[in-house]
């Protein structure tokens, strides 16, 4: 079961909302789509990012990926652990497979999904 | 074979491969399987047991006359008239330059008859020049005949291909080709691979595919998909059309000189050009790197400098990291390193193959 308490990007990105810190990761499609994991390569704590940019990538035996911001903000926090736990990642993505956390201003999450238009995303995908 | 609705080709196995769980991907034209679930785990089946691979998408010409022989040796690279019959023999595809239009497989099935396989990307180059060049030969395409092939590879195969027939004492020699007995009737196939294993490449009929496939699900072989398959071929170091060859790399850029068995002397469509030729100052060669896998156009450096690009990269199972191969300058000497999307990562050139060949064994 995908969660129904963030958004999603259609690049596969998810964004959890608590006050102005966003908390940023991949979904489970992103993951499956990737197959086996091979690195991930995360930003510093401090960096800034707009909504789009590449924050890092994440490669698997197939294929390397960018990863999107779905937001304007500065990192606050790194899962550096995840990446040397790359089965973290594959086995969690919503939970301890997240990625960063980002200090935003405001709560803007626009042209986001929410989970019923992201499943609708995905099904035409699969 | 049929197709879908985006206009892909599909195999005989199609439903087969959706049955296992295959992840099917359009390659050339087709849809095929990359993978069942794990492109790691079915490579490493290949390398400890046995794995089949459909790959009924590759082409597979026939050509039949009299003078056969002569005219395929003047229209490929490789000597053809003293193929023996029952053999099959590795050549390529040449254009006047002596550029590699495809590499293939030929297989004599009689004095006057040769089926050839060629990569599925190319089946209609290659039927264009093939049926121009063979002039007066009768030519045949049996790719969308319903049959296929299926790649039997890795060291427990010849226990496989006994447990299917009524023969179990058979041995078939490197690049032999043979027939069983089976329950579906006689079966007809080639010891050849692309894996560097011990293997054979079956060639069911429309009435024996599916049954052999199953069979061979019976026997605990591995169903494994393309995504393997191109780590396989890497890690034994076998070009890929596309890749390490194309129209701007000669037989002898890519070490191929056993693919023009006979070029000094012999009449045929790229041999004036090859004679031409001075010494390759280029050479393809392997590094290995950590964590990250070198990706096809990646830049190679040596000491900062760059030398070459990536022409395949993957992640090897026997030997736990990344493999690639470049071509670079022979006098080329230094400290190499790979860009990586704008981060350079240290590589380390070592001697291909990167797996040895087990395919004599």
């Amino acid at each position: 079961m995908r969660p129904n308490d963030r958004s999603y990007l259609d690049s596969h990105e998810w964004a959890k909302i608590d006050g102005n810190i966003v908390t940023v990761g991949i979904s489970d499609f992103a993951v499956e789509q990737l197959g086996e994991l091979v690195y991930l390569d995360l930003p510093e704590t401090g960096a800034t990012f707009i909504a789009g940019e590449a924050f890092g990538e994440v490669e698997s035996v197939k294929a390397v990926s960018d990863l999107n911001c779905p937001v304007v903000g500065e990192v606050i926090e790194v899962n550096s652990d995840l990446c040397d736990n790359l089965e973290d990642l594959q086995n969690n993505p919503f939970e301890g497979g997240w990625l960063m956390k980002v200090k935003i201003e405001g709560d803007n999450l626009e042209g986001m999904l929410d989970l019923a238009a992201y499943e609708e995303l995905v099904s035409s995908q699969s | 074979m049929s197709t879908t609705t985006s206009q892909l080709l599909s195999t005989s196995l199609h439903q087969q491969h959706v049955d296992l769980g295959g992840k099917m991907v359009p390659f050339a034209g087709w849809s095929m399987p990359v993978d069942y679930g794990s492109i790691l785990n079915e490579a490493k089946a290949v390398r400890e047991g046995s794995g089949v691979f459909d790959v009924s998408h590759m082409a597979r010409f026939v050509f039949r006359g009299d003078d056969v022989a002569t005219k395929l040796d003047y229209a490929l690279g490789g000597c053809i008239t003293d193929q023996p019959i029952g053999m099959a023999r590795y050549t390529m595809l040449l254009q006047d330059d002596a550029g590699i239009l495809d590499d293939l497989l030929t297989y004599r099935l009689a004095d006057d008859e040769f089926m050839l396989v060629v990569n599925a990307s190319n089946r209609d180059r290659d039927w264009d020049l093939l049926t121009e060049r063979l002039d007066g030969i009768e030519c045949s395409d049996l790719t969308e005949d319903g049959g296929g092939i299926l790649a039997l590879q890795g060291p427990e195969s010849l226990n496989v291909l006994r447990k299917l027939s009524s023969d179990d004492n058979f041995a078939p020699a490197f690049l032999g080709l043979g027939e069983i007995e089976t329950d579906f009737g006689t079966l007809f196939f080639a010891r050849t691979g692309y894996t560097g294993e011990h293997g054979y490449e079956l060639f069911p009929s429309a009435e024996q595919i599916v049954p052999l496939w199953m069979a061979l699900m019976n026997l605990d072989v591995t169903p494994v998909g393309l995504g393997s398959r191109d780590i396989l071929r890497l890690e034994a170091a076998l070009p890929l059309y596309g890749h390490e060859i194309h129209e701007s790399i000669t037989p002898f850029d890519a070490s191929l000189r056993f693919g023009v068995r006979g070029w000094k002397t012999r009449d045929f469509i790229g041999g004036d050009a090859l004679r031409a030729l001075p010494e390759p100052d280029k050479h393809l060669i392997g590094f290995t790197c950590e964590k990250r896998i070198p990706r096809e156009g990646y830049n190679v450096l040596c000491d900062g400098e760059i030398v070459g690009t990536i022409c395949s990269g993957a992640m090897s199972v026997v030997l736990g990291k990344p493999i690639a191969t470049a071509y670079v300058p022979k006098n080329v000497d230094g400290e190499f390193s790979i860009d990586f999307r704008g981060k350079p990562h240290a590589a380390t050139c070592v001697d291909l193959p990167f797996v040895p060949h087990r395919s004599r064994d």
